[in-house]
Protein backbone atom coordinates (compact mmCIF):
# COMPACT_ATOMS: atom_id res chain seq x y z
CA UNK A 1 0.00 0.00 0.00
CA UNK A 2 1.19 3.52 -0.74
CA UNK A 3 0.30 6.42 1.59
CA UNK A 4 0.64 9.00 -1.16
CA UNK A 5 -1.82 7.20 -3.42
CA UNK A 6 -4.15 6.65 -0.47
CA UNK A 7 -4.09 10.38 0.20
CA UNK A 8 -4.96 11.05 -3.44
CA UNK A 9 -7.90 8.64 -3.26
CA UNK A 10 -9.21 10.35 -0.15
CA UNK A 11 -8.96 13.74 -1.86
CA UNK A 12 -10.69 12.52 -5.01
CA UNK A 13 -13.48 10.42 -3.50
CA UNK A 14 -14.11 11.94 -0.06
CA UNK A 15 -17.15 13.93 -1.18
CA UNK A 16 -18.77 10.89 -2.82
CA UNK A 17 -18.14 8.67 0.20
CA UNK A 18 -19.42 11.35 2.61
CA UNK A 19 -22.55 11.95 0.51
CA UNK A 20 -23.30 8.20 0.37
CA UNK A 21 -22.84 7.89 4.13
CA UNK A 22 -25.04 10.87 4.92
CA UNK A 23 -27.76 9.63 2.57
CA UNK A 24 -27.76 6.13 4.08
CA UNK A 25 -27.81 7.54 7.62
CA UNK A 26 -30.61 9.92 6.66
CA UNK A 27 -32.58 7.14 5.04
CA UNK A 28 -32.32 4.88 8.10
CA UNK A 29 -33.32 7.80 10.31
CA UNK A 30 -36.37 8.42 8.10
CA UNK A 31 -37.35 4.75 8.32
CA UNK A 32 -37.36 5.13 12.12
CA UNK A 33 -39.48 8.26 11.80
CA UNK A 34 -41.95 6.50 9.50
CA UNK A 35 -42.23 3.42 11.71
CA UNK A 36 -42.80 5.57 14.82
CA UNK A 37 -45.15 8.10 13.27
CA UNK A 38 -47.74 6.08 11.41
CA UNK A 39 -49.12 2.60 11.65
CA UNK A 40 -46.94 1.31 8.82
CA UNK A 41 -47.24 -2.26 10.07
CA UNK A 42 -51.05 -2.12 10.00
CA UNK A 43 -51.11 -0.50 6.59
CA UNK A 44 -48.72 -3.05 5.12
CA UNK A 45 -50.57 -5.91 6.75
CA UNK A 46 -53.79 -4.75 5.07
CA UNK A 47 -51.99 -4.27 1.79
CA UNK A 48 -50.50 -7.74 1.89
CA UNK A 49 -53.98 -9.28 2.16
CA UNK A 50 -54.60 -8.13 -1.40
CA UNK A 51 -51.55 -9.83 -2.93
CA UNK A 52 -51.52 -13.47 -4.08
CA UNK A 53 -50.88 -16.03 -1.31
CA UNK A 54 -47.59 -16.98 -2.95
CA UNK A 55 -46.21 -13.54 -2.13
CA UNK A 56 -47.86 -13.08 1.27
CA UNK A 57 -45.50 -15.22 3.29
CA UNK A 58 -42.42 -13.82 1.53
CA UNK A 59 -43.46 -10.21 2.06
CA UNK A 60 -44.50 -10.61 5.67
CA UNK A 61 -41.70 -12.87 6.93
CA UNK A 62 -38.74 -12.23 4.62
CA UNK A 63 -39.13 -8.50 4.08
CA UNK A 64 -40.90 -7.12 7.10
CA UNK A 65 -40.16 -9.59 9.89
CA UNK A 66 -43.81 -10.36 10.53
CA UNK A 67 -44.69 -6.63 10.52
CA UNK A 68 -43.11 -5.97 13.91
CA UNK A 69 -41.53 -2.54 14.37
CA UNK A 70 -38.05 -4.03 14.55
CA UNK A 71 -38.87 -6.05 11.43
CA UNK A 72 -39.80 -2.88 9.60
CA UNK A 73 -36.60 -1.18 10.77
CA UNK A 74 -34.61 -4.16 9.51
CA UNK A 75 -36.43 -3.83 6.21
CA UNK A 76 -34.92 -0.35 6.00
CA UNK A 77 -31.63 -2.11 5.32
CA UNK A 78 -33.04 -4.45 2.68
CA UNK A 79 -34.93 -1.60 1.00
CA UNK A 80 -33.87 -0.99 -2.64
CA UNK A 81 -32.74 2.54 -1.78
CA UNK A 82 -30.38 1.29 0.93
CA UNK A 83 -29.19 -1.50 -1.34
CA UNK A 84 -28.60 0.92 -4.20
CA UNK A 85 -26.63 3.36 -2.02
CA UNK A 86 -24.28 0.62 -0.81
CA UNK A 87 -23.91 -0.97 -4.23
CA UNK A 88 -23.31 2.40 -5.90
CA UNK A 89 -20.38 3.15 -3.61
CA UNK A 90 -18.92 -0.36 -3.68
CA UNK A 91 -19.23 -0.82 -7.44
CA UNK A 92 -18.06 2.69 -8.29
CA UNK A 93 -14.90 2.35 -6.21
CA UNK A 94 -14.16 -1.07 -7.69
CA UNK A 95 -14.83 0.11 -11.23
CA UNK A 96 -12.77 3.27 -10.96
CA UNK A 97 -9.72 1.54 -9.48
CA UNK A 98 -8.39 0.16 -12.77
CA UNK A 99 -10.87 0.49 -15.65
CA UNK A 100 -11.76 4.07 -14.68
CA UNK A 101 -8.13 5.10 -14.38
CA UNK A 102 -7.26 3.31 -17.63
CA UNK A 103 -10.12 5.03 -19.44
CA UNK A 104 -9.08 8.42 -18.07
CA UNK A 105 -5.45 7.67 -18.98
CA UNK A 106 -4.19 8.61 -15.52
CA UNK A 107 -3.00 5.10 -14.66
CA UNK A 108 -0.06 5.42 -17.09
CA UNK A 109 1.51 8.36 -15.30
CA UNK A 110 0.78 6.89 -11.88
CA UNK A 111 2.23 3.44 -12.53
CA UNK A 112 5.33 4.85 -14.18
CA UNK A 113 6.21 6.29 -10.77
CA UNK A 114 8.14 4.24 -8.21
CA UNK A 115 4.95 2.48 -7.21
CA UNK A 116 4.51 -1.27 -7.51
CA UNK A 117 1.30 -2.75 -8.86
CA UNK A 118 0.84 -4.52 -5.53
CA UNK A 119 1.01 -1.17 -3.71
CA UNK A 120 -1.41 0.34 -6.23
CA UNK A 121 -4.00 -2.37 -5.65
CA UNK A 122 -3.35 -2.31 -1.90
CA UNK A 123 -4.12 1.40 -1.69
CA UNK A 124 -7.36 1.01 -3.65
CA UNK A 125 -8.54 -1.95 -1.56
CA UNK A 126 -7.65 -0.22 1.70
CA UNK A 127 -9.47 2.93 0.69
CA UNK A 128 -12.55 1.04 -0.47
CA UNK A 129 -12.78 -1.03 2.72
CA UNK A 130 -12.36 2.12 4.84
CA UNK A 131 -15.07 3.87 2.82
CA UNK A 132 -17.48 0.95 3.13
CA UNK A 133 -16.82 0.79 6.87
CA UNK A 134 -17.64 4.49 7.13
CA UNK A 135 -20.84 3.89 5.14
CA UNK A 136 -21.83 1.00 7.41
CA UNK A 137 -21.17 2.99 10.59
CA UNK A 138 -23.09 5.99 9.27
CA UNK A 139 -26.11 3.83 8.40
CA UNK A 140 -26.09 2.14 11.79
CA UNK A 141 -25.75 5.56 13.45
CA UNK A 142 -28.85 6.65 11.52
CA UNK A 143 -30.79 3.67 12.85
CA UNK A 144 -29.57 4.12 16.44
CA UNK A 145 -30.21 7.88 16.52
CA UNK A 146 -33.62 7.37 14.89
CA UNK A 147 -34.61 4.73 17.44
CA UNK A 148 -33.63 7.02 20.32
CA UNK A 149 -35.24 10.10 18.81
CA UNK A 150 -38.57 8.37 18.20
CA UNK A 151 -38.59 6.19 21.33
CA UNK A 152 -38.35 2.89 19.43
CA UNK A 153 -36.94 -0.17 21.14
CA UNK A 154 -33.22 -0.27 20.28
CA UNK A 155 -31.54 -3.28 18.73
CA UNK A 156 -29.20 -5.14 21.05
CA UNK A 157 -25.58 -4.06 20.61
CA UNK A 158 -24.47 -7.60 19.68
CA UNK A 159 -27.07 -7.84 16.95
CA UNK A 160 -26.10 -4.44 15.57
CA UNK A 161 -22.45 -5.42 15.58
CA UNK A 162 -23.11 -8.70 13.77
CA UNK A 163 -25.35 -6.97 11.31
CA UNK A 164 -22.72 -4.28 10.69
CA UNK A 165 -20.16 -6.97 9.86
CA UNK A 166 -22.64 -8.71 7.55
CA UNK A 167 -23.49 -5.47 5.73
CA UNK A 168 -19.83 -4.51 5.41
CA UNK A 169 -18.86 -7.93 4.03
CA UNK A 170 -21.82 -7.87 1.65
CA UNK A 171 -20.73 -4.53 0.21
CA UNK A 172 -17.07 -5.59 0.25
CA UNK A 173 -18.06 -8.60 -1.86
CA UNK A 174 -19.68 -6.30 -4.45
CA UNK A 175 -16.62 -4.08 -4.41
CA UNK A 176 -14.33 -7.07 -4.93
CA UNK A 177 -16.37 -8.42 -7.82
CA UNK A 178 -16.43 -4.99 -9.48
CA UNK A 179 -12.71 -4.67 -8.80
CA UNK A 180 -12.05 -8.03 -10.46
CA UNK A 181 -14.06 -6.99 -13.51
CA UNK A 182 -12.25 -3.66 -13.49
CA UNK A 183 -8.87 -5.35 -13.89
CA UNK A 184 -10.10 -6.77 -17.22
CA UNK A 185 -11.69 -3.61 -18.56
CA UNK A 186 -10.68 -0.32 -20.12
CA UNK A 187 -14.04 1.42 -19.92
CA UNK A 188 -15.53 2.19 -16.52
CA UNK A 189 -19.08 2.42 -17.87
CA UNK A 190 -19.10 -1.13 -19.22
CA UNK A 191 -17.56 -2.57 -16.07
CA UNK A 192 -20.04 -0.73 -13.85
CA UNK A 193 -22.95 -1.85 -16.02
CA UNK A 194 -21.86 -5.47 -15.80
CA UNK A 195 -21.40 -5.26 -12.02
CA UNK A 196 -24.81 -3.64 -11.53
CA UNK A 197 -26.41 -6.29 -13.74
CA UNK A 198 -24.84 -8.96 -11.55
CA UNK A 199 -26.26 -7.22 -8.45
CA UNK A 200 -29.73 -6.98 -9.98
CA UNK A 201 -29.71 -10.61 -11.12
CA UNK A 202 -28.54 -11.69 -7.66
CA UNK A 203 -31.37 -9.71 -6.06
CA UNK A 204 -34.04 -11.03 -8.44
CA UNK A 205 -32.96 -14.67 -8.08
CA UNK A 206 -32.98 -14.23 -4.31
CA UNK A 207 -36.48 -12.75 -4.31
CA UNK A 208 -37.94 -15.22 -6.80
CA UNK A 209 -36.22 -18.16 -5.13
CA UNK A 210 -37.68 -17.11 -1.78
CA UNK A 211 -41.18 -17.38 -3.21
CA UNK A 212 -40.91 -20.12 -5.80
CA UNK A 213 -39.74 -23.60 -4.97
CA UNK A 214 -38.29 -24.31 -8.41
CA UNK A 215 -35.78 -21.46 -8.07
CA UNK A 216 -34.85 -22.17 -4.46
CA UNK A 217 -31.70 -24.19 -5.31
CA UNK A 218 -30.33 -21.09 -7.03
CA UNK A 219 -30.64 -18.87 -3.97
CA UNK A 220 -27.40 -19.98 -2.24
CA UNK A 221 -25.54 -18.92 -5.40
CA UNK A 222 -26.58 -15.30 -4.94
CA UNK A 223 -24.74 -12.82 -2.73
CA UNK A 224 -28.09 -11.56 -1.43
CA UNK A 225 -28.65 -14.92 0.26
CA UNK A 226 -25.89 -13.96 2.71
CA UNK A 227 -27.17 -10.52 3.56
CA UNK A 228 -29.62 -11.14 6.39
CA UNK A 229 -30.94 -8.03 8.14
CA UNK A 230 -34.18 -9.71 9.28
CA UNK A 231 -32.51 -12.83 10.64
CA UNK A 232 -29.74 -10.95 12.46
CA UNK A 233 -31.54 -7.85 13.74
CA UNK A 234 -34.96 -9.39 14.48
CA UNK A 235 -34.23 -13.03 15.26
CA UNK A 236 -30.69 -12.59 16.59
CA UNK A 237 -29.16 -15.10 14.17
CA UNK A 238 -25.39 -15.60 13.96
CA UNK A 239 -23.32 -14.63 10.95
CA UNK A 240 -20.74 -17.39 10.79
CA UNK A 241 -21.92 -18.92 7.53
CA UNK A 242 -22.69 -15.64 5.70
CA UNK A 243 -19.38 -14.22 6.89
CA UNK A 244 -17.41 -17.23 5.64
CA UNK A 245 -19.11 -17.17 2.25
CA UNK A 246 -18.81 -13.40 1.79
CA UNK A 247 -15.19 -13.41 2.95
CA UNK A 248 -14.53 -16.21 0.49
CA UNK A 249 -16.02 -14.18 -2.34
CA UNK A 250 -13.88 -11.19 -1.31
CA UNK A 251 -10.70 -13.28 -1.11
CA UNK A 252 -11.23 -15.12 -4.40
CA UNK A 253 -12.20 -11.93 -6.27
CA UNK A 254 -9.22 -9.98 -4.96
CA UNK A 255 -6.86 -12.86 -5.71
CA UNK A 256 -8.25 -13.06 -9.25
CA UNK A 257 -7.91 -9.29 -9.61
CA UNK A 258 -4.28 -9.45 -8.54
CA UNK A 259 -3.45 -12.32 -10.90
CA UNK A 260 -4.94 -10.41 -13.79
CA UNK A 261 -3.57 -6.99 -12.90
CA UNK A 262 0.03 -7.98 -12.25
CA UNK A 263 0.47 -9.19 -15.83
CA UNK A 264 -1.80 -6.82 -17.63
CA UNK A 265 -0.61 -4.35 -20.28
CA UNK A 266 -1.54 -0.79 -19.36
CA UNK A 267 -3.27 1.51 -19.98
CA UNK B 1 27.46 1.87 -16.47
CA UNK B 2 24.97 1.74 -19.34
CA UNK B 3 21.85 3.54 -18.13
CA UNK B 4 19.39 1.77 -20.40
CA UNK B 5 19.92 -1.48 -22.22
CA UNK B 6 17.17 -2.80 -24.44
CA UNK B 7 17.78 -6.13 -26.14
CA UNK B 8 15.64 -8.11 -28.53
CA UNK B 9 12.29 -6.60 -27.53
CA UNK B 10 9.31 -8.14 -29.26
CA UNK B 11 5.66 -7.41 -28.69
CA UNK B 12 2.48 -8.42 -30.46
CA UNK B 13 -1.01 -6.97 -30.09
CA UNK B 14 -3.12 -9.68 -31.65
CA UNK B 15 -1.96 -9.93 -35.27
CA UNK B 16 -0.05 -6.67 -35.13
CA UNK B 17 3.67 -6.99 -34.48
CA UNK B 18 4.32 -3.79 -32.53
CA UNK B 19 8.02 -4.52 -31.86
CA UNK B 20 10.37 -6.92 -33.66
CA UNK B 21 13.64 -7.56 -31.91
CA UNK B 22 14.41 -3.99 -30.93
CA UNK B 23 17.84 -3.48 -29.32
CA UNK B 24 19.71 -0.33 -28.32
CA UNK B 25 21.52 1.25 -25.39
CA UNK B 26 21.57 4.71 -23.86
CA UNK B 27 24.71 5.84 -22.08
CA UNK B 28 25.18 8.46 -19.35
CA UNK B 29 25.29 11.99 -20.74
CA UNK B 30 23.63 10.96 -23.98
CA UNK B 31 20.46 12.21 -25.64
CA UNK B 32 19.30 9.27 -27.73
CA UNK B 33 16.72 10.09 -30.38
CA UNK B 34 14.04 7.50 -31.00
CA UNK B 35 12.69 8.42 -34.36
CA UNK B 36 9.76 6.97 -36.22
CA UNK B 37 6.38 7.81 -37.70
CA UNK B 38 3.19 7.43 -35.68
CA UNK B 39 2.43 3.77 -35.05
CA UNK B 40 6.06 2.68 -35.48
CA UNK B 41 6.26 1.28 -31.94
CA UNK B 42 7.92 4.16 -30.08
CA UNK B 43 5.28 4.41 -27.37
CA UNK B 44 5.16 0.63 -26.94
CA UNK B 45 8.93 0.59 -26.42
CA UNK B 46 8.71 3.29 -23.75
CA UNK B 47 5.84 1.49 -22.04
CA UNK B 48 7.85 -1.73 -21.97
CA UNK B 49 10.79 0.15 -20.45
CA UNK B 50 8.59 1.62 -17.71
CA UNK B 51 6.97 -1.76 -17.02
CA UNK B 52 3.49 -0.73 -18.16
CA UNK B 53 3.53 -3.24 -21.01
CA UNK B 54 5.01 -6.73 -20.84
CA UNK B 55 7.21 -7.71 -23.77
CA UNK B 56 6.70 -11.11 -25.41
CA UNK B 57 10.47 -11.49 -25.74
CA UNK B 58 13.62 -9.57 -24.95
CA UNK B 59 14.93 -7.79 -21.91
CA UNK B 60 15.31 -4.31 -20.47
CA UNK B 61 17.99 -3.31 -17.99
CA UNK B 62 17.25 -0.02 -16.31
CA UNK B 63 20.14 1.55 -14.38
CA UNK B 64 21.62 -1.89 -14.00
CA UNK B 65 18.37 -3.36 -12.69
CA UNK B 66 16.76 -6.06 -14.80
CA UNK B 67 13.57 -6.06 -12.72
CA UNK B 68 12.59 -2.46 -13.57
CA UNK B 69 10.98 -2.40 -10.14
CA UNK B 70 9.80 0.57 -8.12
CA UNK B 71 13.31 1.14 -6.79
CA UNK B 72 14.75 1.58 -10.28
CA UNK B 73 11.87 3.83 -11.34
CA UNK B 74 12.71 6.19 -8.47
CA UNK B 75 15.61 7.38 -10.66
CA UNK B 76 13.63 7.58 -13.87
CA UNK B 77 11.45 10.36 -15.24
CA UNK B 78 8.76 9.57 -17.83
CA UNK B 79 6.54 11.76 -19.93
CA UNK B 80 3.83 9.71 -21.67
CA UNK B 81 2.91 10.55 -25.24
CA UNK B 82 -0.77 10.70 -24.38
CA UNK B 83 -0.58 12.47 -21.10
CA UNK B 84 -3.63 12.57 -18.83
CA UNK B 85 -3.57 14.20 -15.42
CA UNK B 86 -6.05 14.36 -12.57
CA UNK B 87 -8.17 17.26 -13.77
CA UNK B 88 -9.70 18.20 -10.42
CA UNK B 89 -6.34 18.93 -8.81
CA UNK B 90 -4.43 22.18 -9.17
CA UNK B 91 -1.18 22.03 -11.11
CA UNK B 92 0.78 22.85 -7.95
CA UNK B 93 -0.84 20.08 -5.88
CA UNK B 94 -0.22 17.67 -8.75
CA UNK B 95 3.50 18.52 -8.79
CA UNK B 96 3.59 17.95 -5.02
CA UNK B 97 1.68 14.69 -5.34
CA UNK B 98 4.09 13.20 -7.87
CA UNK B 99 7.11 14.50 -5.95
CA UNK B 100 5.95 12.56 -2.86
CA UNK B 101 6.36 9.27 -4.73
CA UNK B 102 10.12 9.86 -4.48
CA UNK B 103 10.95 10.69 -0.87
CA UNK B 104 14.67 10.18 -1.58
CA UNK B 105 14.72 12.36 -4.72
CA UNK B 106 13.38 15.82 -3.82
CA UNK B 107 12.15 18.07 -6.65
CA UNK B 108 15.41 20.01 -6.88
CA UNK B 109 14.85 21.12 -10.46
CA UNK B 110 11.28 22.33 -10.09
CA UNK B 111 11.88 26.06 -9.85
CA UNK B 112 14.40 25.97 -12.69
CA UNK B 113 11.90 24.08 -14.88
CA UNK B 114 9.02 26.39 -14.03
CA UNK B 115 11.12 29.36 -15.12
CA UNK B 116 12.42 27.72 -18.30
CA UNK B 117 8.98 26.54 -19.36
CA UNK B 118 7.38 29.84 -18.43
CA UNK B 119 4.86 28.31 -16.02
CA UNK B 120 3.47 31.09 -13.89
CA UNK B 121 2.10 30.93 -10.35
CA UNK B 122 -1.37 31.86 -11.60
CA UNK B 123 -1.34 28.77 -13.86
CA UNK B 124 -0.09 26.52 -11.07
CA UNK B 125 -2.98 27.65 -8.87
CA UNK B 126 -5.60 26.57 -11.43
CA UNK B 127 -7.20 23.17 -11.71
CA UNK B 128 -5.56 21.06 -14.40
CA UNK B 129 -8.83 20.62 -16.30
CA UNK B 130 -8.94 24.37 -16.92
CA UNK B 131 -5.41 24.54 -18.35
CA UNK B 132 -4.66 24.62 -22.07
CA UNK B 133 -3.14 21.56 -23.75
CA UNK B 134 0.25 23.23 -23.96
CA UNK B 135 0.25 24.22 -20.29
CA UNK B 136 -0.72 20.69 -19.29
CA UNK B 137 2.20 19.44 -21.35
CA UNK B 138 4.50 21.77 -19.45
CA UNK B 139 3.14 20.46 -16.13
CA UNK B 140 3.83 16.93 -17.36
CA UNK B 141 7.40 17.87 -18.26
CA UNK B 142 7.98 19.33 -14.79
CA UNK B 143 6.60 16.15 -13.20
CA UNK B 144 8.92 14.03 -15.33
CA UNK B 145 12.03 16.10 -14.70
CA UNK B 146 11.67 17.83 -11.32
CA UNK B 147 13.54 15.12 -9.38
CA UNK B 148 16.58 15.35 -11.67
CA UNK B 149 16.25 11.78 -12.99
CA UNK B 150 19.24 9.69 -14.04
CA UNK B 151 17.22 8.51 -17.03
CA UNK B 152 14.58 10.64 -18.70
CA UNK B 153 12.09 9.00 -21.06
CA UNK B 154 10.25 11.50 -23.24
CA UNK B 155 7.50 10.49 -25.64
CA UNK B 156 6.79 13.30 -28.13
CA UNK B 157 7.63 15.89 -25.46
CA UNK B 158 7.18 19.09 -27.47
CA UNK B 159 3.61 18.41 -28.56
CA UNK B 160 1.58 21.54 -27.92
CA UNK B 161 4.53 23.71 -26.88
CA UNK B 162 5.04 27.01 -28.67
CA UNK B 163 8.37 27.46 -30.53
CA UNK B 164 9.95 29.68 -27.85
CA UNK B 165 9.18 27.19 -25.10
CA UNK B 166 10.37 24.34 -27.33
CA UNK B 167 13.69 26.12 -27.62
CA UNK B 168 13.95 26.54 -23.83
CA UNK B 169 13.00 22.92 -23.33
CA UNK B 170 15.71 21.67 -25.71
CA UNK B 171 18.25 23.70 -23.77
CA UNK B 172 17.06 22.01 -20.59
CA UNK B 173 17.52 18.58 -22.14
CA UNK B 174 21.03 19.50 -23.26
CA UNK B 175 21.82 20.76 -19.74
CA UNK B 176 20.62 17.49 -18.23
CA UNK B 177 22.82 15.53 -20.61
CA UNK B 178 25.79 17.78 -19.88
CA UNK B 179 25.43 16.83 -16.22
CA UNK B 180 25.62 13.13 -17.11
CA UNK B 181 21.91 12.32 -17.26
CA UNK B 182 20.67 10.03 -20.01
CA UNK B 183 17.69 10.95 -22.15
CA UNK B 184 15.60 8.83 -24.50
CA UNK B 185 13.87 11.32 -26.76
CA UNK B 186 11.07 9.83 -28.84
CA UNK B 187 9.71 11.89 -31.71
CA UNK B 188 8.40 11.75 -35.25
CA UNK B 189 9.88 15.17 -36.06
CA UNK B 190 13.27 14.80 -37.70
CA UNK B 191 14.41 18.39 -37.16
CA UNK B 192 13.65 18.17 -33.46
CA UNK B 193 15.73 15.03 -33.03
CA UNK B 194 18.49 16.56 -35.15
CA UNK B 195 18.57 19.60 -32.91
CA UNK B 196 19.00 17.85 -29.60
CA UNK B 197 20.21 14.25 -30.02
CA UNK B 198 23.65 12.80 -30.42
CA UNK B 199 22.60 9.35 -31.62
CA UNK B 200 19.42 8.20 -33.23
CA UNK B 201 17.51 4.96 -33.54
CA UNK B 202 15.21 4.88 -36.55
CA UNK B 203 12.11 2.77 -36.06
CA UNK B 204 9.58 1.69 -38.61
CA UNK B 205 6.76 -0.86 -38.21
CA UNK B 206 8.26 -2.12 -34.98
CA UNK B 207 11.68 -2.69 -36.48
CA UNK B 208 14.78 -0.69 -35.66
CA UNK B 209 16.22 0.09 -39.10
CA UNK B 210 19.38 1.77 -37.88
CA UNK B 211 21.13 3.17 -34.82
CA UNK B 212 23.66 5.80 -35.77
CA UNK B 213 25.09 9.19 -34.93
CA UNK B 214 23.22 12.29 -35.97
CA UNK B 215 26.09 13.19 -38.34
CA UNK B 216 25.73 9.87 -40.16
CA UNK B 217 22.00 10.37 -40.36
CA UNK B 218 22.48 13.85 -41.79
CA UNK B 219 24.88 12.48 -44.38
CA UNK B 220 22.25 9.95 -45.45
CA UNK B 221 19.59 12.52 -46.01
CA UNK B 222 18.60 13.25 -49.56
CA UNK B 223 17.27 16.79 -49.33
CA UNK B 224 15.32 18.67 -51.92
CA UNK B 225 16.20 22.17 -53.08
CA UNK B 226 13.99 24.37 -55.28
CA UNK B 227 15.72 27.22 -57.14
CA UNK B 228 14.29 29.85 -59.47
CA UNK B 229 16.91 31.70 -61.52
CA UNK B 230 16.67 35.18 -62.96
CA UNK B 231 17.16 33.68 -66.39
CA UNK B 232 17.72 30.19 -67.70
CA UNK B 233 19.09 27.63 -65.26
CA UNK B 234 22.82 26.99 -65.71
CA UNK B 235 23.90 23.76 -67.32
CA UNK B 236 25.64 20.98 -65.42
CA UNK B 237 23.72 21.21 -62.17
CA UNK B 238 23.36 17.44 -62.04
CA UNK B 239 27.13 17.02 -62.05
CA UNK B 240 27.77 19.16 -58.96
CA UNK B 241 29.19 16.96 -56.15
CA UNK B 242 26.38 15.83 -53.84
CA UNK B 243 23.56 16.37 -56.33
CA UNK B 244 21.93 13.03 -56.98
CA UNK B 245 19.19 14.20 -59.30
CA UNK B 246 18.18 17.40 -61.07
CA UNK B 247 15.00 18.45 -62.85
CA UNK B 248 15.35 21.64 -64.83
CA UNK B 249 12.60 23.48 -66.69
CA UNK B 250 13.51 26.94 -67.98
CA UNK B 251 14.56 29.07 -65.02
CA UNK B 252 13.22 26.59 -62.48
CA UNK B 253 15.32 23.75 -61.04
CA UNK B 254 14.57 21.11 -58.47
CA UNK B 255 17.66 19.41 -57.08
CA UNK B 256 18.11 16.43 -54.76
CA UNK B 257 21.20 16.70 -52.61
CA UNK B 258 23.00 14.23 -50.36
CA UNK B 259 25.78 15.16 -47.96
CA UNK B 260 27.68 18.44 -48.07
CA UNK B 261 25.67 21.39 -49.37
CA UNK B 262 28.65 23.72 -49.95
CA UNK B 263 29.68 22.68 -53.50
CA UNK B 264 26.16 23.33 -54.72
CA UNK B 265 25.94 26.67 -52.91
CA UNK B 266 29.23 27.67 -54.50
CA UNK B 267 27.83 26.79 -57.92
CA UNK B 268 24.60 28.68 -57.28
CA UNK B 269 26.50 31.76 -56.08
CA UNK B 270 27.79 32.19 -59.62
CA UNK B 271 24.29 32.60 -61.07
CA UNK B 272 21.62 35.24 -60.40
CA UNK B 273 19.10 33.45 -58.19
CA UNK B 274 15.62 34.94 -57.77
CA UNK B 275 14.23 32.53 -55.20
CA UNK B 276 15.54 29.55 -53.23
CA UNK B 277 13.63 27.10 -51.02
CA UNK B 278 15.38 24.45 -48.95
CA UNK B 279 12.48 22.60 -47.28
CA UNK B 280 12.68 20.94 -43.90
CA UNK B 281 13.96 17.37 -44.38
CA UNK B 282 11.24 14.82 -43.85
CA UNK B 283 11.33 11.55 -42.00
CA UNK B 284 10.37 9.72 -45.17
CA UNK B 285 13.63 10.91 -46.76
CA UNK B 286 15.55 9.02 -44.09
CA UNK B 287 13.49 5.90 -44.57
CA UNK B 288 13.89 5.94 -48.34
CA UNK B 289 17.63 5.91 -47.99
CA UNK B 290 17.60 3.23 -45.31
CA UNK B 291 15.33 1.05 -47.42
CA UNK B 292 17.55 1.44 -50.43
CA UNK B 293 20.51 0.43 -48.32
CA UNK B 294 18.81 -2.61 -46.82
CA UNK B 295 17.24 -3.61 -50.14
CA UNK B 296 13.69 -3.57 -48.80
CA UNK B 297 10.76 -1.46 -49.92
Amino acid sequence: MNGNLLRLLVTRHAAFVAASAVLLAGFQFLICAAVASVDVAGALSTLVQSVPPLFQSFVSSQLFGGFSKSGLLAFGWAHPIAQALGAALAITLGTQAVAGEAEAGTIEFTLSQPLSRRAYLGAHVTFALASLTALTLAGIAGTVIGQRTYGLEPFAAGRLLRFGVDYLLFQAAWFSLAFFLSTWGREAGRVALLAFLLAIVSYLIHVIGSMWEAWRPLVPWTLHAYFKPQEILVQGAGIARPAVVLLGVVAVSLAGAWLRFRGRDLP
Amino acid sequence: MTVLEVSGLAKRYGRVRALRGVSFTVEPGEVFGYLGPNGAGKTTTLRVITGLVRADAGAVRLLGDGSRGAQARERVGYLPGEMHLYGAMTARSLLDHFARYRPHRPPVLRERLLAALDLRESELARKVKWLSHGTRQKVGLVIAMQHDPDLLLLDEPTTGLDPLVQHGFRNLVRELAARGRAVLFSSHVLSEVEAVCGRVGVLRSGELLAVESIETLRARLVRRLDVRFLGAAPAGLSTVPGVTRAEVAGGQATLWLKGDVNPLLAQLAQCPVEHLVFPEPQLEDVFLDLYRQSGTS
